[in-house]
């Protein structure tokens, strides 16, 4: 990929009024196993070029993903054709003009150059330690490296690498299934002796289930399943829909919409945390406060909305939820009983106007009373409506790195909303 | 195209026991107009090609998009290089391949008018009317049209001698229009899923009265009444309703990866498990499920598979008992058989294929039977259409659903409409509660273009259908 090039032939070669051109490329490889062997098994880079073109507010844009000039010419008509033909947007936004773009550290050299022979002895170690406890074990071993450049005829320039290694492991012994993963921008901190440690000592807890029909009980819910609820609920707290009066956060900027515990940000100060110099509209991360102690204080805003209602344009670059001291034997003592949630799947929008969603649990369930673990249970299935668990927050425990874009801490919630059971 | 020979020359000089190579190019013209503001309109080319070499009993899959003679033989070698290290692991877990023959084939989606060829212009023109219709209702507060068009050109090759030139395209419109009245704010959908067809079907679908009809619908959702506590009711699901609950409850648990715990890291299991073949029952005598990736406009119906396996159709679940999986040619032979069902595909050039749910569909019922028969039919009950949230199990057991639109059933009629409504069902006991499917001429097709699956993951496609049907004593009721 040469990106001088690109932009050169955009530069010397549009006619466009404005132009915005996205430039990314990733190198991957990935080992995917399962039941013990390896089933998939991928190399290769992947490169995509998009470039929008507006004549007055017409707009259109074309990606591809080769990069040699009849491709490029290729690019450059499709978005022009397709802007000339398009009617006149009455919600425009010219294309992003110079801005400051902050310092970020997301590339790591030894991640980058992790060679796949190593990739492929984690994962047969990993299938030699199920074997030696007579179970099976099934994930992806994965690492990336991608390079991504943004830059508008208005004068916007940016750049950004980053780097990742994941390794998720579900082990499966007779009728007990539990996972674990590591998600991170650098390889170093990864401990397979660890993970898997912490894997075998899950799939042992979970042994002996007993039938627990559904009902409000007290959850230890692990960063592992918040993660995925916040991941909704930020979706859904986009300002638009909300002005447009199709979430619960209509009207509620500025007021205390959440539980008092419960604060999110967005951050460029926490070195473990993957952070965007700038998101696709060409707007520069900062900091930014999307709850603070229970106050909806910022909602994610594009730039022609921020324009329409006088607000600044923001996106969620990454998840902070800061956390507290409480580890879970502590928050076992807090209520009489209850269940501590390894992860949840399947998570679907019920109500979006009351934000209520639906899910499974998964991955381990276990019951707890008088501060003690009594056994495993069956998975369940919920209907929540996520603003709603933050108000019933009793106890946060420390931030753990959810993923590479997520630090999440445990959480205990008061009378989380089962509703149904399964047999498994 | 000289890359495929000199391709799989390599491999199989290199030592390859089995590769094949895919070149595909992928055009996506996306369209979404919301409000009368085109908030995106993008052509995207992804074109490359992926190779696939097998080699003690393992796989090494490598891409690349750069065209010449020494890219193509860099990728042959990657690939062949990383079967070797996955061999490594595979030593006493060698995957095999069930048998197939050579196929020098072509294979095109039959279409009357080229969707990629209509102009922009006109394309944004019947949208923005359409936008505008759904607008000049007083209480529509979005108006959104939506509309992809796909299109795969791909040439594939295997050391078998299999030639293939395959070119596979769909059509997805989707309204919506949104309503919000006192607090509350509903949407109703006009989405009957893509179809492999050309721009011929958007001219025969009258999409100005499609939106008259779902504004109209969103603003009675809006005001209807909720349902109030869960309790056991009938259920008349229709067909753009039902396609997704057999998307989820048998399209997934019969994929054969999932049976044999290949997707159990991400996706899930299945609770059909192999030994209930041929005597498990899976739903009532009346539930037959075909397996079909030949049926006409069916988003599964390529020709061939990525394994190079002619589609083909088969019962899933005969009278009512599990029949057969959906398989591809490595994991049929991990319970025996000796054939696959050709059900391997990729979305892209740079995603090694993966065993996908063929094009599945419910056979109609047997006895004349129409929907208002069936209704008159029913004491207490709701009529479902659309879809609308969904959720399953990682096992495929337990699920619940909501829908799009929603009529209670008062003593074989229609009483009142309905919001936010929501059953709660499980595997066998759904699909033996049905006692009633409506005959063949109600029976309508149901495309899902956005299948997410595998690691990584990829978004397949395929048909679903049925005639409206029938479930008992099923739990009903309103969300939280």
């Amino acid at each position: 990929m040469n990106i001088e090039k690109i932009a050169q032939y955009i530069k010397q070669n549009a006619t466009a009024d404005d132009y915005s051109l996205n430039i990314s490329n990733w190198d991957s490889h990935q080992t995917r196993f399962a039941q013990n062997g390896i089933t998939q098994h991928i190399a290769g880079e992947k490169l995509d070029i998009t470039l929008s073109v507006s004549f007055g507010t017409k707009t259109g844009s074309c990606t591809i993903n080769q990069d040699d000039e009849a491709s490029l010419a290729f690019l450059l008509k499709t978005a022009e054709d397709m802007a000339r033909l398009a009617p006149e947007d009455p919600e425009f936004m010219p294309s992003a003009t110079a801005a400051v773009l902050p310092k970020v550290d997301n590339c790591d050299q030894e991640t980058r150059e992790l060679p796949a022979k190593q990739m492929v002895e984690i994962v047969q170690t990993a299938i030699d330690k199920a074997k030696a406890i007579d179970a099976t074990v099934s994930g992806m071993t994965e690492r990336h490296y991608g390079e991504s450049y943004m830059l508008t005829k208005n004068g916007f320039v940016g750049s950004n690498c980053s780097t990742n290694f994941a390794h998720s492991m579900t082990l499966k012994k007779g009728s007990v299934e539990t996972k674990v993963d590591y998600d991170a921008k650098r390889f170093a901190p990864f401990s397979l002796e660890n993970d898997f440690a912490r894997l075998a000592a899950q799939a042992a807890a979970l042994e002996g289930m007993q039938v627990f029909e559904p009902q409000k009980i007290a959850v230890i819910l692990r960063p592992g399943a918040l993660q995925e609820l916040m991941w909704f609920m930020g979706w859904m707290m986009n300002r638009r829909q909300s002005d447009d009066g199709f979430t619960p956060f209509t009207d509620q900027l500025g007021k205390p919409f959440f539980g008092p515990k419960f604060s999110w940000y967005s951050t460029l100060l926490r070195p473990e945390l993957n952070s965007t110099p700038y998101n696709h509209e060409g707007i520069a991360s900062v900091e930014i406060p999307w709850v603070e102690k229970g106050v909806l204080k910022t909602m994610p805003t594009n730039r022609y909305w921020a324009k329409k209602v006088g607000s600044t344009p923001s996106s969620t670059y990454n998840v902070y939820i800061p956390g507290g001291e409480s580890s879970e034997e502590e928050m076992m003592q807090m209520v009489p009983r209850g269940l501590i949630i390894n992860r949840f799947w399947y998570i679907r929008t019920v109500d979006a106007k009351a934000g209520e969603l639906t899910g499974m649990t998964r991955d381990g369930v276990l019951y707890f009373e008088d501060g003690k673990i009594k056994h495993a249970v069956n998975n369940l299935r919920f209907n929540e409506i996520p603003h709603d668990v933050t108000r019933r927050i009793l106890a946060l425990g420390a931030n753990e790195l959810a993923s590479s874009h997520a630090s999440i801490p445990t959480m205990l919630i008061d009378g989380f909303n089962f509703v149904d059971k399964t047999s498994f | 195209m000289k890359y495929l020979d000199l391709a799989m020359n390599a491999a199989s000089s290199l030592g390859a026991e089995y590769a094949d190579i895919r070149i595909q190019k992928t055009t996506d013209q996306v369209i979404y107009l919301q409000n009368l503001s085109l908030k995106h309109t993008n052509t995207e080319v992804m074109h490359g090609y992926g190779i696939r070499v097998f080699k003690d009993g393992a796989w090494g899959f490598a891409h690349s998009s750069v065209f010449s003679d020494a890219a193509v033989l860099a990728t042959v070698q990657k690939a062949v290089d990383i079967a070797a290290l996955s061999a490594t692991v595979n030593k006493n877990k060698k995957l095999r391949l069930a048998p197939e023959r050579s196929y020098i084939a072509t294979y095109k989606t039959p279409v009357q008018i080229e969707s990629l060829d209509v102009p922009l212009q006109e394309k944004v023109e019947l949208m923005m009317e359409v936008n505008r219709t759904m607008m000049s209702y007083e209480g529509i507060k979005q108006a959104v049209f939506y509309l992809v068009i796909h299109k795969d050109e791909k040439l594939f090759a295997s050391t078998l001698g299999t030639r293939l030139d395959l070119t596979n395209q769909f059509i997805d419109p989707m309204i919506i229009a949104t309503a919000v009245h006192e607090g509350d704010s509903q949407s109703r959908t006009f989405d009957e899923g893509g179809r492999a067809v050309g721009w011929e079907w958007i001219l025969s679908l009258d999409l100005i009265e499609k939106a008259r009809q779902i504004a109209q619908e969103a603003l009675i959702k809006v005001k209807a009444e909720t349902m109030g506590p869960e309790a056991r009711h009938s259920l008349i699901l229709d067909p753009n309703h039902l396609g997704l609950t057999m998307h989820e409850s048998v399209g997934h648990p019969t994929e054969l990866d999932r049976v044999l715990g290949w997707e159990a890291d991400y996706a899930g299991i299945s609770f059909a498990t192999p030994e209930k073949l041929k005597n498990y029952r899976y739903g009532s005598e009346i539930v037959n499920f075909m397996g079909d990736n030949t049926l006409p406009e069916g988003l599964a119906t390529h020709g061939f598979d990525d394994d190079g396996v002619p589609g083909q159709k088969w019962h899933i679940i005969k009278d009512g008992i599990l029949n057969e999986y959906g398989s591809t040619r490595d994991t049929a032979m991990e319970i025996g058989l000796d054939y696959s069902r050709g059900c391997n595909r990729a979305t892209y050039y740079y995603d090694q294929p993966i065993n996908r749910i063929p094009n599945l569909y419910l056979m109609p019922g047997t006895k004349p039977l129409t929907p208002a028969e069936l209704i008159a039919d029913t004491e207490d009950g709701v009529y479902i259409q659309g879809r609308g949230s969904f959720s399953i199990d990682q096992h495929r057991v337990n699920f619940q659903f909501g829908g799009d639109f929603f009529w209670e059933i008062k003593n074989g009629k229609l009483s009142r409409p309905l919001k936010k409504v929501i059953y709660k069902s499980c595997n066998p006991e759904f699909w033996n509660s049905c006692d009633a499917i409506c005959d063949e001429r109600f029976w309508r097709p149901f495309g899902v273009v956005n299948c997410g699956k595998g690691q990584p993951s990829q978004s397949a496609r395929m048909t679903h259908g049925s005639a409206p049907a029938r479930f008992r004593n099923i739990r009903v009721g309103g969300s939280q």
